[in-house]
């Protein structure tokens, strides 16, 4: 037997947006929606009405395996004792290269490379 | 009072004991609780109450300003309010999502919340069961209404709630659209004719002591009940109900009286010794009978937001997904 | 076909202009009362997510009205607050089908508004108005033209929530089934003047401001068919004549009496 119950109408998703084509996708917040194609068709008019957007996702919200608390608390956390992974471990080499008149290729400098001299 | 479906079974004493100073620790941190985090039961319900008041107010509210929508006097200012009620629905729809996750333990969702409302569990503030008989009254209700709902909300702004907090903060930001919308109508008619001064006059008159009720009595000894000290403990707002009355005075009462407007107090005024502003205090026997829906309009709009959802229903049925029952 | 491209080469041709003013009439008109129906709506939708949707729309429909009735002050019409309030029933060219109550009762005492007319007449505006832009972004009045395309470009998302609520009404439910299909009859009883172009139909496709009435319909109905499959087997009806040629219900006097209460309080006021 089939049965029409009227909560089922309410049904949660989590909304996401992205601003711009350079922004990260970004969680807006939720809203109760009977399917998806619903779902997606409010979510803009409800949390993005005054900004840009470029493109919305609607994800049901028992489909996403969130950290639950205890996770939060437990997972999340790592010492600090990690600079050979950044660059930090790695400032000395500025004195090293100043001493045989080259620049320290940082931060700043290589992201700057994506302009290469014409031929 | 609110009764949202009783309390949840109590853990084990003890262990509770440790997990309340731990959750204390984390409030008094300023660290945000989450809708999944372990909370002391007083803080649920406290939470609950708060925000499902805050969520139907929001959508109560809408309904005396809706009343001017298709009326209001130009088509911009059609349009602007329209988009300020629209707002409204949009605050109440966040207030009452985050309302809804914490209420989903005890088994309840937004239709019970619309349900508790018609039975009369779940009240809504006092000053949504006004009546706005003129166009200056929505002004009012956009510019002073709202400013007291910035005024309190603005306080809430660092609620230890995250859920909360981050409704809040998108609402306050919408509130500044909000703020101004007031303005520019009270400000037209405050510059305009002989007539339209006199009903911005005459609804400032009608709304004054709503105004006051806003906040809510300065001690719980004034009404019997007052949740200010709960709320303030858990750190969800900052201060008291006669503090925020006092802030509110403050912004705007000089804004007031340089329209050449009058509040119907003659006591009103400054206590520069006291820091504070000196004012009659309302009925709070009448708060109590409007806010338990005895006011003006409270049938009307239960008995508006009634035909909506029951008028409706047909609708949620026929797209609520089928579950097959065996 | 020459263009106009200014206020006032239109002007210089009195035919021109009659038609010219005529069809921006119908345009302005239809969205306004849409929009003036859709905000009665405002606080009473099927749920809250719905309602803040439903809103946008109103208004943006709204912001339409007004970007032709701007057309026509600069015609000369008189200024767009003035065309919004001040004109009679009779001088109205909204369909009358537009003007039609959500639903019994009113938003003042018990509104029993019917969401099934709505979806129904939302669906059936929003195809006709993608129609219309289409052709309006052609026309030889550039100023139109121009508005044309600036609303076609949020006019899709309005056309796909309703065609979205059809679809899934129509998918649903024999109860929700039955109201759409009650209301679709209703509307192929009175709503001819969807299509209609009204008494200076010929004036306004011999200038080119627009398709043909027989082409927008045939388009129209394609459209339709498109999301609908069992349309009503007759033709369109006029059961309350032409609102094209200033024939109107009381539904309309109502819309236009709470629509211009406060502005005829004092028409001389700064509001």
């Amino acid at each position: 037997m089939e049965k029409q119950n009227e909560s089922n109408f309410y049904r949660e998703y989590e909304v996401f947006s992205k601003k711009n084509e350079k922004s990260p996708i970004q969680h807006q917040f939720s809203l109760l929606a009977p399917n998806d194609d619903m779902a997606l068709n409010m979510a803009q008019e409800n949390f993005m009405r005054r900004e840009k957007v470029l493109d919305v996702w609607v994800v049901p919200r028992n489909h996403i395996r969130s950290m639950n608390s205890e996770e939060r608390l437990q997972w999340t956390n790592r010492l600090d004792n990690k600079d050979y992974r950044s660059t930090k471990g790695y400032g000395y080499l500025r004195k090293k290269w100043s001493e045989k008149e080259q620049g320290m290729l940082d931060e700043k400098e290589i992201m700057s490379w994506k302009e290469v001299k014409k031929s | 009072m609110y009764n949202y479906g009783g309390t949840l079974a109590a853990d084990n004493v003890d262990e509770d004991k440790e997990k309340y100073a731990r959750f204390m620790e984390r409030v008094e941190a300023g660290e945000k609780i989450e809708a999944d985090d372990w909370m002391p039961d007083e803080y649920r319900q406290t939470l609950i109450k708060l925000i499902s008041m805050h969520g139907i107010s929001e959508i109560m509210g809408a309904l005396p300003e809706k009343e001017w929508v298709p009326k209001a006097p130009t088509v911009k200012r059609k349009l602007g309010i329209m988009a300020k009620v629209q707002d409204e629905m949009g605050h109440g729809q966040l207030l009452l999502r985050v309302a809804e996750d914490l209420m989903k333990p005890y088994g309840k969702n937004r239709e019970s919340l619309m349900e508790d409302l018609l039975n009369g569990d779940l009240k809504f503030h006092n000053v949504f069961h006004m009546p706005t008989r003129t166009w200056a009254d929505a002004g009012m209700v956009g510019w002073l209404v709202d400013g007291a709902a910035i005024i309190s909300q603005t306080n809430m702004l660092d609620a230890s709630y995250g859920p909360y907090q981050r409704a809040l903060k998108r609402i306050c930001q919408e509130e500044v659209f909000h703020a101004q919308h007031g303005e520019a109508i009270i400000m037209a008619l405050a510059e305009g004719t002989k007539e339209q001064r006199r009903i911005l006059q005459e609804s400032l008159n009608n709304w004054w002591p709503s105004l006051l009720m806003f906040f809510g009595p300065e001690s719980a000894s004034t009404t019997g009940s007052s949740k200010q000290e709960v709320t303030t403990k858990y750190r969800i707002r900052k201060s008291s109900n006669e503090e925020l009355r006092q802030a509110f005075l403050d912004k705007y009462l000089p804004r007031v009286f340089s329209l050449g407007l009058t509040v119907p107090d003659e006591t009103v005024h400054y206590d520069e010794e006291k820091q504070r502003w000196i004012y009659q205090q309302p009925d709070w026997n009448e708060f109590k009978q409007i806010i338990s829906n005895n006011g003006p309009r409270s049938k009307e709009r239960l008995r508006l937001r009634e035909i909506a959802y029951e008028n409706n229903r047909w609708v949620r049925q026929a797209l609520a997904p089928q579950v097959v029952v065996s | 076909m020459k263009s106009f491209e200014t206020v006032e080469q239109a002007k210089q041709n009195p035919a021109y202009y009659e038609a010219l003013t005529e069809l921006l009439y119908q345009l302005a008109d239809d969205d306004f009362i849409i929009s003036f129906r859709g905000s009665e709506w405002l606080g009473l939708a099927p749920h809250i997510e719905e309602d803040v949707a439903f809103s946008s729309i109103t208004q943006n429909t709204m912001g339409h009205a007004f970007l032709y009735y701007q057309l026509l002050e600069d015609l000369g019409e008189g200024k767009v607050d003035a065309l919004a309030h001040e004109r009679a029933p009779e001088q109205r060219r909204n369909a009358s089908y537009f003007e039609k109550k959500n639903g019994e009762g009113s938003y003042y005492g018990e509104p029993w508004y019917d969401w099934a007319l709505t979806v129904v007449r939302q669906f059936l505006y929003e195809t006709m108005k993608k129609v219309k832009l289409e052709a309006a972004v052609k026309s030889s009045y550039e100023p139109l033209a121009n508005t044309a395309q600036k609303v076609l470009m949020e006019q899709p998302y309005h056309l796909a929530h309703w065609k979205m609520w059809m679809q899934q009404l129509l998918s649903s439910t024999e109860e929700a089934q039955e109201k759409i299909q009650a209301r679709l009859e209703e509307a192929w009883e009175e709503g001819k003047d969807i299509y209609d172009l009204g008494p200076k139909a010929q004036d306004i496709v011999h200038h080119q401001l627009i398709s043909g009435e027989s082409e927008l319909k045939q388009r129209w109905l394609q459209e339709v068919q498109a999301t609908i499959k069992d349309l009503p087997a007759d033709s369109l009806g006029d059961k309350f004549g032409s609102g094209r040629s200033g024939e109107h219900t009381a539904d309309l006097d109502q819309a236009l009496q709470t629509l211009a209460e406060v502005y005829d309080s004092d028409r001389y006021a700064v509001w």
